[in-house]
């Protein structure tokens, strides 16, 4: 068994490790993450890059504020074109119910300095042109959130975390985390190796319990299998993300680097589990609900099917912050929000690790909550 | 939307002068050797950092050219490799065609 040691070992390759990876390696920090694949190979890859500051929560609000700046500056900062696009999000409301709890949020968010507005129906037609507006009320429309390239986001960060010295090992699983005295040791390897840090977080996303469970820390995080399909690239048709909350409704946006269209649904019940296999509920499914929206899309052919996981929270919310372990973090829990939380969650965590407070209080996300305040935005 | 309405865009500048190895996404031999030659030694980080295999034909064109690339450059055995999966549907399908196709259970 080689030993190696570090200032802090992260487990976990997807956007919430690449983040707080790259603020510690700019803190100085030496950091070593291991990653049981390939980058972005768990939910971050997988999901379809819509980035929105429109939430019920003012902590999530704030957040997400934060994470708009930073991948806003991304390039300058960074380094990479992560084709940050701010075509906006426009949540419909099909019903009275639906109104009243935008109408609720969007209070929320204008406090926090928000640019957003319950529109009329045919304001959302002019916003995506093409829209059918049968039983349509009106949608809470934010023209400053956005969308940006999950692989190019996350590569980013690891280049950058590398070329300040940092290390990335891929196809490289954890199978022990050593505890002393309440006190994080070292972390071990499926290789055999065996890492030596005073921290170590777990942004194992849909596996955070598990990577908790080996530090003997319960991380109440559960993997909801999602499904999403692309299609081709085709001339720019849909600006913002269309979200549409109906039990049997959806989300999509119009990739703005490429042209194609990627979207997808919460399945009604929910599909607990870690399967990943592609439906033929979902690839028939789907299409009938994008053009029963944007009936304009009915000629454009569909490339590609997947699944991924939303980590949940009981709460929907994130869970990050110390834990009973010393040393031990954990950032994990996005509840299908990882990629658009990442770079602020990545700075405010490395704060809180190099300085012991983040500039953002994310005390509400820690981990010994009571779980009762649910996000309505889901 | 329909064919007249696909994404009309210039040849890449960085395909002009190159072999390309993916012609659905329009990459060429350089991005690839280039690539390779940064780190990126699997067929699944290639994919997501340069979009090889995510166009119309998913990767039956360009994947094997990609393998052969890697064991060249950076020595690793094809045999070695892990390939990404295949998703459906295999060719592209219009929405309305597969909106039609009503699915009425996982066991029917």
């Amino acid at each position: 068994m080689s030993r190696k040691t570090a200032d802090a070992v992260i487990v976990g390759g997807g956007i919430i490790g690449a983040a707080v990876g790259y603020h510690l390696a700019k803190a100085g920090f030496k950091v070593t993450l291991l990653e049981k694949k390939f980058p972005c190979a768990g939910s971050t890859g997988r999901c379809i890059g819509g980035i929105r500051a429109q939430f019920s929560h003012e902590l999530t609000i704030k957040v997400m504020l934060l994470s708009i700046k930073l991948f806003q500056n991304f390039k300058e900062e960074v380094g990479d074109d992560i084709e940050w696009y701010a075509g906006g999000y426009l949540f419909l409301a099909f019903d009275e119910e639906r109104k009243r709890s935008f109408l609720k949020a969007i209070e929320i968010q204008r406090q926090c300095g928000l640019d957003v507005a319950f529109v009329s129906a045919d304001e959302c037609a002019r916003i995506v042109p093409g829209l059918n507006t049968e039983g349509l009320i009106g949608g809470a429309w934010c023209p400053t959130d956005g969308q940006a390239n999950p692989f190019k986001v996350t590569f980013g960060y690891l280049k950058r975390m590398r070329d300040l010295g940092s290390k990335v090992y891929t196809e490289t699983e954890v199978v022990g985390i050593n505890i002393n005295k309440g006190r994080v040791v070292s972390v071990v390897t499926n290789r055999g190796d065996e890492f030596f840090a005073p921290v170590v977080l777990n942004a194992a996303g849909p596996w955070a319990s598990e990577v908790g469970r080996m530090a003997g820390v319960s991380v109440p995080v559960t993997p909801d299998r999602h499904e999403a399909l692309v299609t081709e690239a085709v001339e720019r048709c849909l600006d913002p993300m269309l979200v549409d909350y109906r039990s049997d409704g959806c989300y999509f946006l119009q990739h703005y680097g490429t042209g194609h269209i990627i979207g997808c649904y919460t399945p009604v019940p929910l599909v607990p589990g870690y399967r990943l296999d592609s439906s033929d509920e979902f690839i028939t499914e789907m299409p009938r609900r994008m053009i029963r929206l944007l009936p304009k899309l009915s000629s454009v052919k569909v490339l590609r099917q997947w699944a991924g996981s939303y980590e949940m929270s009981p709460d929907g919310n994130p869970i990050c912050g110390r834990t009973s372990i010393e040393g031990y973090f954990v950032a994990a829990g996005m509840s299908g929000h990882g990629f658009m939380f990442g770079p602020a969650i990545g700075k405010l965590m490395a704060e809180m690790i190099t300085t012991g407070k983040s500039t953002i209080d994310l005390s509400e996300f820690r981990l010994d909550r009571s779980f009762t305040k649910s996000e309505a935005m889901r | 939307m329909g064919h007249g309405n696909r994404t009309k865009r210039a040849v890449k500048k960085s395909a002009l002068n190159s072999v390309i190895v993916c012609r659905c996404e329009e990459i060429s031999e350089d991005e690839v050797r280039q690539a390779i030659k940064n780190g990126y030694h699997s067929p699944e980080e290639l994919k997501r950092i340069l979009r090889i295999g995510m166009g119309h034909c998913s990767g039956r064109g360009c994947m094997r050219v990609v393998a052969r690339m890697i064991e060249e450059i950076a020595g690793i055995p094809i045999a070695k490799l892990q390939f990404p999966k295949s998703r459906p549907p295999v060719k592209p399908i219009k929405l309305q065609l597969l909106g039609q196709y009503r699915y009425e259970s996982e066991n029917s």
